[in-house]
């Protein structure tokens, strides 16, 4: 375990979902789709897509969350949920208050029919310094580095180039089958 | 000039440096908006009177065409045509009480302006900061055109034009043109244009915002340029009275003004006006062919046209009224705009104007007895949108939105402070003077002299006034 190294357990670029920037929300699922059905092995499947610039390199992520986020309809106040809770409204209040705009707006299936019109680059998270992890380095590091930063997966990088990525559940499968094999012999 | 020079861009660099988590130069924003020639030219005035301590300190600063009240610093500051208005600090031997705190005071408080570049700007009030409660300080900070720090100790913000803070510490924030804040405390906020946001923790939240390009049309600030939009066009219609007035020494009224009523020397008035007892007339005030009923009040920067106040109305800081005919107590808040154009608006009694409420109308409109109205209304239908009564809102206690409104908590409690701040308004103003209790500004601002103090005229140091240290 402990000569154990992120790029042994990381998911390389080419087996992760990945789309080019100007692709559309739907063009992204899709996309995820297909990188699941190709990974089908795993027993993990991917839950993010990795947004590509014109030359193949990785400028953001699109994760379950936040393209769930693109389905939120936006109110004509344009007060975003974020933006309540600084001016200090309660959680409870602003779903009620969603609950209410929801009812006046666009409902949940023509939103889903909308989101070919959503551009992946207005939802995707850019990676930040804190997301990314040399392959190199050793799984300790990684797991300090989830749990610090509260992360699913970890953006594997090479010479300053993301080429795979490090995810939660896959670490979490080969720290606790480890645990699982020293308690076997104790 | 060098030293003027010198002290601008150590401010600009201050204000910079507190807004650095923005990646925000104010720079642009104010670079044309003073001429320097002009702070070398203009001087500044101090009130003597006998109600308010006269103790004055002023360093390394420019005071251009600003005016001072009361117990007051400014040091390494630029402050040009503002009002520094300490007749409601706190006194030596009170106490002051604020949440669950009693705390005796040793010392008069005194408004502290220190490294900041104001731009018509009024400070008024007092500190609400527990912390600091025998200093009103203000420091690293930019404000423009018609803003108010109303009892709001600041630190490191940008005050974009007609904003306004109001019993609320501020620290490291930009406040967008036209927003008014009475949030207790606020740090590192970016606050957007017209964002009218009022909350009491644990008791009432209230935020409206103007849709950008409506409030576009009243009000804008560009990097570069001069604050632009109809606001700006409508005060500068009436600039000509207010030059004569402060191009002169001596100014005498023909105005019938009874004896506990005041009209400062500082007011615009224009025929014809009645003014009736209790009544308050602010300094930068402009009054044309109106009547101001007993213990009404026209603060600062307000603007009163061809409009009847009833009696007992509070027009706050800035606030204009053209064309509008309010029964009794009435509330309009700060810099709210209410025009009738070509046409009246009429607000029956008890109603509240919240802060910053925009009402520019083309049809007659009537706002209905104990209503409270926010935001933008031009017709009805924005009306009905815009307002609730105050009965409907008492009942509410678990918050509604409206329109762009979002309330969270008891109506009930936000009708009540509101209401009892409305009453201490018109108590400080000496509203309810009767001949003997309850004397107010009303009462004591009636005699004021104004002395005058000017910077040095050549040298490194021009525009930059003597170290001046005034006390009884």
């Amino acid at each position: 375990m402990n000569s154990r190294r992120v790029e042994d357990l990381m998911v390389p670029l080419s087996e992760y979902a990945t789309v080019s920037a100007g692709c559309s929300l739907r063009e992204a699922v899709v996309a995820l789709e297909k990188a699941q059905r190709k990974f089908g092995q795993a027993k993990y499947r991917h839950r993010a897509i990795l947004i590509l610039n014109e030359e193949n390199r990785v400028i953001g992520k699109l994760n379950q969350l936040n393209a769930v986020r693109a389905l939120i309809p936006v109110h004509h106040g344009n007060y975003g949920t974020d933006e309540l809770r600084c001016f200090g409204f309660s959680n409870r209040f602003v779903r009620k208050l969603y609950q209410h705009y929801r009812q006046q707006s666009v409902q949940l299936p023509e939103l889903c029919n909308n989101a070919r019109a959503f551009r992946v680059e207005d939802y995707m998270c850019s990676p930040s310094e804190d997301e990314c992890i040399d392959h190199k380095a050793d799984l300790a590091t990684a797991i300090h580095q989830l749990v610090q930063e509260n992360l699913r997966s970890l953006l594997v990088t090479n010479h300053g180039e993301i080429v795979g990525i490090l995810r939660l559940a896959d670490l979490f499968s080969a720290i606790y089958h480890t645990v699982a094999r020293q308690s076997d012999r104790t | 000039m060098k030293e003027l020079l010198k002290l601008y861009r150590r401010i600009v660099q201050r204000v910079n440096i507190n807004l650095r988590e923005f990646n925000f130069d104010v720079e642009p924003f104010i670079c044309n908006l003073v001429s320097f020639d002009e702070l070398k030219k203009v001087h500044g005035f101090y009130a003597i009177t006998s109600q308010h301590p006269l103790d004055f300190q002023f360093r390394n600063s420019n005071l251009a065409g600003s005016y001072f009240l009361g117990k007051c610093r400014a040091t390494s500051s630029i402050l040009y045509k503002s009002d520094i208005r300490g007749d409601e600090l706190k006194k030596k031997g009170t106490v002051f009480c604020i949440d669950d705190f009693q705390i005796p005071l040793t010392r008069n408080e005194g408004i502290h302006i220190e490294d900041s570049l104001f731009i018509k700007t009024l400070v008024h009030n007092f500190s609400h900061d527990p912390e600091t409660p025998e200093r009103f300080t203000i420091s690293n900070t930019v404000s423009t055109h018609y803003a108010n720090i109303h009892g709001s100790p600041t630190d490191g913000t940008f005050l974009e034009p007609f904003s306004t803070i109001d019993l609320t510490t501020v620290n490291d924030c930009i406040i967008g043109a036209f927003s008014y804040i009475q949030a207790g405390e606020i740090n590192h906020f970016h606050i957007k244009p017209g964002t009218i946001w009022v909350r009491s923790t644990g008791s009432f939240n209230f935020l409206y915002r103007y849709p950008a390009d409506a409030l576009n049309r009243y009000i804008r600030l560009c990097p570069g340029a001069p604050p632009r939009g109809i606001f700006i066009e409508f005060i500068n219609k009436y600039k000509e009275p207010f030059e004569r007035i402060f191009a002169t020494v001596n100014i005498k009224t023909a105005l019938d003004v009874p004896p506990n009523s005041s009209l400062d020397r500082f007011a615009a008035i224009i025929p014809k006006i009645s003014i009736k007892d209790n009544v308050l007339v602010a300094q930068r005030s402009f009054l044309q062919n109106s009547s101001l009923g007993k213990g009404a009040n026209a603060q600062e920067n307000c603007f009163i046209i061809n409009s009847n106040l009833a009696g007992y109305n509070v027009t706050a800081h800035g606030a204009k009224l053209i064309d509008v005919d309010m029964e009794e107590m009435v509330f309009v808040g700060f810099n709210s705009f209410l025009r009738g154009q070509g046409c009246r608006l009429t607000i029956g009694r008890d109603s509240i104007i919240m802060p910053h409420t925009i009402i520019d109308i083309q049809k007659p409109l009537h706002i209905p007895a104990g209503s409270l109205v926010w935001g933008l209304v031009t017709c009805e239908d924005e009306l009905a949108t815009n307002s609730i009564s105050l009965k409907d809102l008492r009942q509410l206690e678990d918050g509604f939105c409206r329109g762009d409104l979002v309330f969270e908590g008891s109506g009930s409690e936000f009708v009540s402070a509101f209401q009892s701040r409305i009453r201490h308004i018109l108590d400080a103003n000496g509203a309810f003077y009767d001949g003997v209790d309850n004397k107010g500004h009303a009462q004591k601002n009636q005699n004021i002299s104004f002395n005058i103090i000017q910077p040095y005229s050549e040298g490194n140091k021009i525009g930059i006034y003597p170290t001046i240290i005034i006390r009884k």
